[in-house]
C-alpha cells in the first residue's frame, strides 16, 4: 500500500506558533515524520556581537517567553566561567528561587495547554488559573510578570525585602495545596490514563542517541539533571529530589513535570527559609572579563540550556552561542512518532514541550495516497477522547 | 581525575594543545582522528554531545564540540581548525552520534561548513528562504 | 456601514498569527481567556480559522521567512478585518533591530489598525485596546 503524505500549514489553529510538520501516513497509522523550521529564526547569535556583556543578558530574556529566566542564568554563568567569578550567598538563593518558580509556571502551562489539546478545557481553565499566583509573585519579586530582568554578571539585580517575603509565604502555600490536587487528576482520572499511557514511547536508547535531556529523557529512564550533576548557584546547599519513570510514554512525562512542580515547592520554601538569614550584598561587581572562554549550563523546565561565550578582553563577546533544550529534543519526534494513529499525533508533539522560538517549527501531514488533503490534527484527537470516555463511563 | 588520566593515556597520541581549567579539558585534533575520539567519549566513556560551536577567526574556521560525562560534572572539548576557509570540510560524526545531524545542518546553515559523509546536508534554519540571508555568521566587508 | 460595525463590535471573532515572536505576547493573549480576566465575557473568542474572524492579531518582528505567510492570512481573511499588533516587537523592532532577518517595517507587510506596545503588554492594557476599538466601531 502507497504511503501518504499530510501537510498542515504553518498557521495552525490551536499552536500559537508557526509550525510545520510533513507526516507520512499509511492509513490511520504515521510511517514518518519530517520538520522544517526557521520561521522563528531572528539572529540572536549575530545580534549578540554587537551587544555589550550586560545587554546581551537583556537581548538573551527575550529568546522564549516560557523559559524566561533560564537563558540568563546559563548566559551569566558563561561569563562568570571565564575569569571563576565568585557569586554572593544572598544572590546565589534568589537565583535558585526565580529559576525554581519559573519552572512551576512552565510546567503548569504546559498540562493546561496538554489539556486542551485532548478537549479537557477544565483542566485548561484550572491549570492557568493557579498559574496567577505564580505570575503575581514574580510581579512582586521583579516588578513584571514575564522577562523579570533580575540577572547580572556576578549576582542579581534586585532584592527581597523581608515584608515581601511574607507575602511570597502567602502565595506559595495556596499553590502547594492546589498542585497536589492537579497531581492526584493527572494521575488518577481514567480518560487521561487512557489517552496518555502507552502513547508515543521514546526507548532509553533513542533517548541516549538523540541526546535528549530535561523531562523528555527522564521519563524514558535516563537520569539525567544538570541540577544535580553540576550544581552552581543554590543548589547544593537545598535538598531535592530528581523524578524519573522507566516508560518513556506522554503519561510518564506528564507524571515527571506534575512531581518535579511539587519538588520546585519544596526548594521555593528551603530558599526563602534561608533568605531569612542569609545577609550580605547581591551584587559581586565585575569591571572586566578577561580573554578566554566560558561555558554555562542551566537545567530549564525543558531541558538543559547550554551557553558558550568567547571573549577578547573587550566589553563585548565575540562569539555567543546558545543551544536550547528543543533543539535536541525535537529530533526525538522521529523515534517516537512511527506507529502511532493520527489521532496521537498531537499529544506526541506537545509531549516534548517543544518551544518553537528557542528553535523553530512548523507541523505538516502530508496525504500522498489521496493527493494533499488537509487534515485537523486537533479535531481527531478530541474526537478520540469523547470515544474514550464514552466506552469508559458507558454512555 | 580518573577519566582524564584514562582518556590521556588512551587517546593522547592524537591530541595538541592540552589547556586543562577547573572541570574542562580543552584539546585540538586533526580531521583524520575526529571520528575515533568522538566514538571513544560517546561509546566507550559514555559522555552526552551538548553541542557543536563553530566561529571564524582569521586564522581559519573553528570547529569546538562539548561533550560531558554527566557522572562527575566534567567536560571534554576537541576543537579542529580548518584553515581553507573558501570550501571549509571536516568528517561527520552523525553516524556515531545521532543528535550530531541537526547541530552540524545549523553549522552548515550559518557557516557554510560541509560535514562529509551527513546523510542530509542542507540548510535548517533558512531552508527556502525567501530573503537574502546566506551564512551570516562569516566575515562581511564593513561589518 | 455605521450599524454593521456595532453589531460586530457585540461580539469579535479574534484570528491570533504569530510572525516570529518570542512566545510571551502569544501567552499572555492566551491568558486573557482563562479565569482570572475572562475575555469571554465580552464577547470575544479565539477562533480556527482567519476566514471566521474579524479581527486579527499578530505579534513578533515577522522574520522574511513568515513575512509572505502573513501576507497570505490577511489576503485570506474576509474583509473587513481589524489588525491588531501586539508587544514592543511588531510596533519597533525591540531589540532585534540589527538582526539580518527581519522586516523593516511590518506596515509595509499588512496594514495595521492599532499597536499595543510592551514586552509583554500587561493583560488589562490589551483590554483597554479592546475596548478602545470597539468604541471606534460604535462610533
Amino acid at each position: 500500500m502507497k504511503a501518504n503524505k499530510i501537510p498542515i500549514g504553518p498557521f495552525h489553529p490551536l499552536l500559537e506558533e508557526a509550525e510545520y510538520f510533513e507526516l507520512t501516513v499509511d492509513g490511520e497509522t504515521v510511517v514518518d515524520i519530517d520538520m522544517e523550521i526557521g520561521w522563528m529564526h531572528r539572529g540572536h547569535e549575530y545580534i549578540s556581537e554587537m551587544k555589550t556583556f550586560t545587554q546581551s543578558i537583556y537581548v538573551v530574556e527575550r529568546i522564549c517567553g516560557i523559559c524566561s529566566t533560564s537563558h540568563p542564568i546559563a548566559c551569566v554563568h558563561a561569563i562568570e566561567d571565564i575569569d571563576n567569578i565568585e557569586i554572593p550567598l544572598r544572590a546565589r538563593y534568589i537565583r535558585t528561587l526565580v529559576g525554581e518558580l519559573e519552572r512551576i509556571h512552565s510546567h503548569l502551562l504546559w498540562i493546561g495547554l496538554a489539556g486542551h489539546f485532548i478537549g479537557y478545557d477544565t483542566l485548561w481553565m484550572w491549570a492557568w488559573k493557579y498559574r496567577e499566583p505564580v505570575l503575581e509573585m514574580f510581579e512582586i519579586i521583579s516588578g513584571n510578570r514575564n522577562h523579570y530582568g533580575m540577572m547580572r554578571v556576578g549576582g542579581v539585580a534586585k532584592d527581597i525585602d523581608p515584608g515581601k517575603i511574607t507575602e511570597l509565604y502567602k502565595h506559595l502555600d495556596m499553590i502547594e495545596k492546589k498542585m497536589v490536587m492537579v497531581a492526584k487528576v493527572v494521575r488518577d482520572d481514567p480518560v487521561l490514563r487512557s489517552r496518555f499511557k502507552g502513547v508515543g514511547v521514546l526507548t532509553h536508547e533513542a533517548a541516549v542517541a538523540y541526546c535528549a535531556t530535561g523531562p523528555t529523557s527522564r521519563a524514558s529512564g535516563v537520569p539525567w539533571d544538570v541540577r544535580r550533576d553540576e550544581p552552581t548557584d543554590a543548589y547544593d546547599l537545598v535538598d531535592f529530589e530528581v523524578i524519573v519513570l522507566p516508560n518513556g510514554d506522554v503519561y510518564d512525562k506528564a507524571v515527571v513535570r506534575v512531581l518535579e512542580v511539587i519538588e520546585s515547592g519544596k526548594i521555593i520554601r528551603q530558599c526563602l527559609e534561608k533568605l531569612k538569614t542569609a545577609q550580605g550584598s547581591i551584587l559581586n561587581n565585575v569591571k572586566e572579563i578577561s580573554p578566554g572562554e566560558g561555558i554555562g549550563r542551566y537545567e530549564a523546565p525543558r531541558g538543559e540550556v547550554f551557553h558558550y561565550i568567547r571573549s577578547d578582553g573587550t566589553n563585548r563577546p565575540i562569539r555567543h552561542k546558545v543551544r536550547a533544550p528543543s533543539f535536541v529534543n525535537i529530533p526525538t519526534f522521529t523515534a517516537s512518532c512511527k506507529g502511532i494513529p493520527i489521532a496521537d499525533v498531537l499529544i506526541t508533539l506537545a509531549a516534548v514541550d517543544p518551544c518553537y522560538c528557542c528553535t523553530e517549527r512548523s507541523i505538516k501531514v502530508i496525504d500522498q495516497k489521496h493527493g494533499s488533503q488537509p487534515i485537523d490534527l486537533l479535531k481527531s484527537s478530541r474526537e478520540k477522547t469523547e470515544r474514550i470516555r464514552r466506552e469508559i463511563h458507558g454512555n | 581525575m580518573a577519566e582524564i588520566e584514562q582518556f590521556l593515556k588512551d587517546m593522547g597520541g592524537k591530541i595538541t594543545n592540552k589547556i586543562e581549567k577547573k572541570k574542562r579539558l580543552y584539546f585540538n585534533v586533526t580531521n583524520d582522528d575526529l571520528q575515533d575520539i568522538a566514538d571513544y567519549l560517546f561509546n566507550k566513556m559514555g559522555c552526552r554531545l551538548l553541542t557543536a560551536t563553530a566561529m571564524e577567526m582569521y586564522h581559519g574556521i573553528e570547529i569546538l564540540y562539548h561533550f560531558s560525562l554527566d557522572k562527575t560534572g566534567q567536560y571534554f572539548c576537541p576543537r579542529i581548525v580548518i584553515k581553507d576557509k573558501k570550501n571549509p570540510k571536516v568528517n561527520s560524526i552523525s553516524s556515531i552520534i545521532e543528535g550530531a545531524i541537526w547541530i552540524e545542518r545549523e553549522i552548515f546553515d550559518l557557516l557554510g561548513v560541509e560535514f562529509i559523509g551527513h546523510p542530509r546536508m542542507e540548510e535548517l534554519l533558512t531552508l527556502h528562504h525567501p530573503g537574502t540571508v546566506k551564512q551570516p555568521l562569516r566575515f562581511r566587508e564593513g561589518a | 456601514m455605521g450599524w454593521y460595525n456595532k453589531r460586530l463590535a457585540k461580539s469579535l471573532w479574534v484570528f491570533h498569527a504569530s510572525g516570529s515572536p518570542c512566545n510571551n505576547c502569544d501567552i499572555e493573549i492566551l491568558d486573557l481567556i482563562t479565569p482570572r480576566y475572562d475575555i469571554e465575557r465580552l464577547g470575544i473568542k479565539l477562533v480556527g480559522s482567519v476566514r471566521h474572524a474579524d479581527v486579527l492579531l499578530v505579534t513578533g518582528i515577522f522574520n522574511q521567512k513568515i513575512a509572505p505567510k502573513i501576507k497570505k492570512i490577511y489576503d485570506q481573511a474576509p474583509k473587513p478585518i481589524f489588525v491588531v499588533a501586539i508587544g514592543t516587537c511588531v510596533s519597533s523592532g525591540c531589540c532585534f533591530k540589527d538582526s539580518y532577518n527581519i522586516t523593516e517595517k511590518p506596515e509595509s507587510i499588512i496594514p495595521i489598525d492599532m499597536f499595543v506596545p510592551g514586552c509583554p503588554p500587561k493583560p488589562e492594557a490589551m483590554i483597554e485596546a479592546v475596548a478602545k476599538l470597539m468604541g471606534v466601531l460604535n462610533g
